[in-house]
């Protein structure tokens, strides 16, 4: 290669900020891709206590001042936020004397991308992680439309739309009307070698969530309608019938309050623990002690979590829905569920943790799919690969 | 000298009294040689278009759907910068200044100063702290954080009146000497505003 590529990744999340799926995506990408001899700068929001400016595993990181205006709602903050961004990233690009590509995810980052492109008269490439319509399950104000809108403009001035599963593909392409030659699919990967560094004795970590004749049943995510926690709170007493199980509910959102108050009127408020966020390390160490981990969302673009569950050797019981649907294999990598169904649900459940040999069987079999499949040094020479065949088309218009 | 201008009213979009001022000032810039540059809104008329000497962009909002101004403007100023990088790109990637009309297109302008190095100038209207009637609502703030972002990164911010200045310098603590009071009812405004300009011509980042 005659000079080395420069890719300047745009995103409102990357470690220590963690809000959802997209933090870690960019870190690990960029990390491989910086080991394939990809220059990569991020660009992201500040954190308390993170640096303005530092390398991080050979990943140049630059962090922005994101809460300088106030604003009335999400939506305005995120905008506001593009243009402190954007505004940054100009003044970098100009001191780096350029770069090659611009890679935004989400439309959290749509309008810094999509100005820097033609500011600089460089591709840029979208990765789409989730849609507003899925998110929403269909768009009902003018604050929803304004977002989809905006995704679509992102998707509309990308040089290609990256997508973590082909059911996102195809939702994306839906969604947006894009062409098909426009759209990538590119998995989501997950570092099972993360799961291997803990020294803890895990038998004793397991005793500050449950008994030890208690069964853990995880669920890691948002607390929020589309993750489907509340299919999850109504299959409890249908799974408590056949097993002593402690459920262990790791995240936040806005049904936490009212899912609790549910948990005590049912009476099993000694048998579901709501732990809010959870640090890396200590979520590790819980995916492998989980006895099952559940993902019984109702959207789910990808479904990190799932193969998460599935590098921690922990057997998953998932929604045949999206993303979920592909990872997982049933009966062989996993059991799928009907989505929406606590009874289906509890009797997926129910299966794993009954029968030891069977959730042994899942468990193996998973894990040596996470490794082979979604390991991050192929998705980020998948990436470089889409890199490449970007900057060589690129090179034949008259912004070259 | 090539000029670009960005205002987000002019003819025949008319909101206020800013879209007939904004022609009176480019058509009398072309007229005295200054190679003159108008980016614009509008909501279906976009292109390029030759209003007499002066060359007139506009462009409409990708994002038709928004809750508030604030929103609009965020997901417009792209296609002003697009608009306004063809015009960098096409002309040998020389641009003079901008002046940029009123607090709508301010980040556009802001962000091609730190790409290009391209000076601009604000020019005030008016400020939301009148408009809203002294209202401190996240949204009255957010818009008064873009006007400050504008007198902030402006190199010379252009002002109406006396009591405008003092206005300007009170609501966002700006250097009395970054501000330059050029009254368009005067007989010499035009000769102000090009001294303004060449001051700023090759020189960014100094306060002129």
């Amino acid at each position: 290669m005659a000079s080395q590529l420069r890719v300047m990744m745009l995103t409102w999340e990357f470690p220590p900020r963690i809000i959802g799926g997209i933090s870690p995506h960019v870190y690990y990408l960029s990390k491989n891709l910086a080991k394939e001899g990809v220059k990569v700068y991020v660009v992201t929001c500040d954190f308390p206590g993170a640096p303005d400016h530092e390398v991080m595993d050979g990943v140049e990181v630059f962090r922005i001042d994101s809460y300088k205006n106030p604003s009335p709602d999400f939506a305005s903050w995120v905008f506001l936020m593009n243009m402190n961004m954007q505004k940054e990233a100009a003044a970098i690009v100009k001191s780096l004397g350029g770069v090659d590509i611009f890679h935004a995810h989400d439309w959290l980052v749509a309008n810094a991308g999509i100005g820097l492109k033609h500011v600089f008269r460089r591709p840029l490439l979208a990765t789409i992680h989730s849609t507003e319509i899925g998110r929403r399950n269909g768009l009902h104000s003018d604050y929803e439309r304004m977002i989809h809108e905006t995704e679509a403009w992102l998707t509309y001035e990308a040089w290609r739309v990256i997508c973590c599963s082909n059911y996102m593909v195809s939702h994306v392409k839906w969604a947006f009307n894009l062409p098909e030659d426009k759209l990538v699919m590119i998995p989501n990967g997950v570092d099972a070698r993360e799961y291997e560094k803990s020294t803890v004795d895990l038998n004793k970590f397991r005793r500050r969530f449950a008994l030890p004749e208690e069964k853990i049943v995880l669920y890691v995510g948002r607390l929020v309608y589309e993750k489907g926690i509340q299919v999850l709170i109504n299959a409890v007493p249908k799974i408590l019938e056949k097993v002593n199980a402690k459920f262990v509910i790791v995240g936040n959102g806005y049904m936490k309050e009212p899912l609790w108050e549910k948990v005590k009127q049912m009476g099993l408020a000694h048998k579901v623990l709501f732990t809010g966020f959870v640090d890396d390390e200590n979520l590790r160490n819980l995916q492998k002690c989980a006895d099952v981990s559940v993902v019984p969302s109702l959207f789910e673009p990808f479904g990190i979590v799932a193969l998460e569950a599935m590098a921690a050797k922990s057997p998953v019981v998932v929604s045949d829905t999206g993303g979920l649907s592909e990872i997982v294999e049933h009966d062989l990598t996993g059991v799928k569920v009907y989505p929406g169904n606590p009874e289906s649900l509890a009797w997926g459940v129910t299966r794993v943790l009954l029968d030891e040999a069977y959730a042994n069987k899942l468990r193996e079999n998973a894990y040596r799919m996470v490794v082979e499949k979604y390991n991050w040094e192929k998705i980020s020479r998948q990436t470089k690969n889409v890199y490449e065949r970007v900057l060589s088309e690129y090179s034949r218009t008259f912004w070259a | 000298m090539r000029v670009v201008i960005f205002s987000w009213e002019y003819p025949p979009r008319i909101v206020g009294k800013l879209a007939n001022h904004v022609r009176e000032l480019v058509w009398q810039l072309a007229k005295n040689g200054i190679e003159t540059f108008l980016v614009t809104y509008h909501e279906y008329l976009t292109g390029e278009f030759e209003d007499g000497e002066v060359k007139v962009y506009r462009v409409t909002n990708p994002v038709k759907t928004h809750v508030s101004v604030l929103t609009w403007v965020s997901t417009l100023n792209q296609e002003v910068e697009r608009v306004a990088a063809n015009i960098y790109y096409k002309s040998g990637k020389q641009i003079d200044l901008i002046d940029v009309q009123d607090w709508h297109f301010i980040p556009a302008a802001v962000t091609l100063k730190k790409a290009f190095d391209i000076p601009f100038v604000y020019s005030v209207e008016s400020l939301e702290d009148h408009r809203s009637h002294g209202a401190n609502s996240p949204f009255n703030m957010a818009i008064k954080s873009i006007e400050w972002l504008g007198t902030y990164e402006a190199n010379t911010v252009i002002v109406k009146s006396n009591w405008m200045a003092n206005e300007v310098i009170r609501a966002y603590k700006v250097p009395e000497a970054k501000v330059k009071i050029v009254n368009p009812e005067t007989k010499h405004w035009l000769e102000s505003i090009l001294k303004v300009y060449r001051e700023l011509k090759g020189g960014c980042c100094g306060y002129g």
